[in-house]
């Protein structure tokens, strides 16, 4: 009776344990891009937030607006200070969920399609997302990635008339999370 | 005649001259230089994270977009592809500070030399508040 006492108690701590990993990185990379034949807009942001729960696989993604960085300085000054007006807006948050995640083995190396759902919010604006994406666990480590088109319009970007012809609405953004299981230290 | 024409060819040369030299300046426009600007503020990573987390909107307004000093002790380091950032004060009260990449560049032996519990002082532009990160500080430069 003992022993299965100790068993089950052994047990339950190792299955809360598997069941409340959590994921995380703190140096995520979102690339943004656009390109006219008058404008390129080519800015990385290498400060992007996540946690994915390995239990379920809900997925928060966060950032400030501020940390993107561009190659023209006057397109940086401008996203900065126009367009995604951070002064009233700082962040960009995602918070969703791996929709198939019970396809995932994440004890198991590989390669994974997925497909990311939930509400993204940019420029105060949100909006339901499901997007493609791959998740590839290697070595108990693991990488999300995925690659969408966002409407400028959509999250009521604020571009002056005078570039409004020269800049694409649809901006590419991809995306990189290199996660870490997270050990409470 | 002759002389109006003269002063309107000064006048359209001089024009394309200062067009030329915006639209030059305008795309080639230097980004902000953060390594010399002097800081808006000098804060321990403590404090720092204090009165940002005890009202959000006011240390946007406050220190937003601003260059900040801070110091504080290193909690964790992280290095992604040679992108690295040094965590300050507590991994729950996180001032995170990202080291501008040409610093990186140039400074490998330095960076090397700070350790998990050592205390850093740095300088950068603080970018907001995030929930997971803390306060974002980018492009920062070790001080000391």
């Amino acid at each position: 009776m003992k022993i299965k006492l100790i068993v089950l108690i052994i047990f339950s701590f190792i299955y809360t344990e598997a069941i409340s990993q959590k994921y995380i990185t703190k140096t995520g990379k979102i690339e943004i891009f656009s390109q006219t034949p008058l404008f390129t807009i080519d800015g990385v942001n290498k400060k992007v937030a996540s946690i994915l729960n390995a239990a379920n696989g809900d997925i928060v993604a966060s950032t400030l607006v501020r940390s993107f960085r561009f190659e023209e300085a006057l397109v940086e000054e401008h996203f900065n200070e126009n367009y995604l007006e951070p002064n009233k807006f700082p962040k960009s948050i995602f918070k969703g969920k791996i929709v198939n995640f019970s396809d995932v083995d994440i004890n198991k190396n590989g390669t994974y399609d997925i497909t990311i759902a939930g509400k993204l919010t940019i420029h105060g604006v949100t909006h339901d997302i499901s997007e493609p994406g791959k998740l590839i666990v290697k070595d108990g480590n693991i990488t999300g990635t995925t690659s969408f088109n966002v409407s400028l319009q959509d999250y009521k970007v604020k571009i002056e008339k005078a570039y409004k012809k020269a800049i694409k609405d649809a901006i590419l953004l991809k995306i990189h999370f290199n996660y870490k299981l997270y050990k409470k230290s | 005649m002759k002389k109006i024409y003269k002063y309107i060819l000064i006048i359209v040369v001089l024009g394309a001259i200062i067009g030329g030299g915006t639209v030059y300046y305008v795309f080639n426009k230097p980004h902000r230089n953060i390594k010399d600007e002097t800081p808006a503020y000098t804060y321990t990573a403590k404090d720092l994270y204090k009165e940002y987390s005890e009202d959000e909107e006011a240390g946007n307004m406050k220190f937003g977009d601003k260059v900040i000093q801070v110091t504080g002790k290193i909690v964790e380091i992280t290095n992604e592809n040679n992108d690295i950032s040094f965590v300050l004060n507590d991994e729950m009260e996180s001032v995170n500070c990202a080291l501008d990449s040409m610093f990186i560049k140039n400074n490998k032996p330095l960076i090397e030399n700070y350790d998990l519990g050592g205390d850093i002082t740095l300088k950068g532009k603080c970018d907001g508040f995030d929930m997971i990160m803390g306060v974002v500080l980018t492009q920062c430069f070790i001080v000391k």
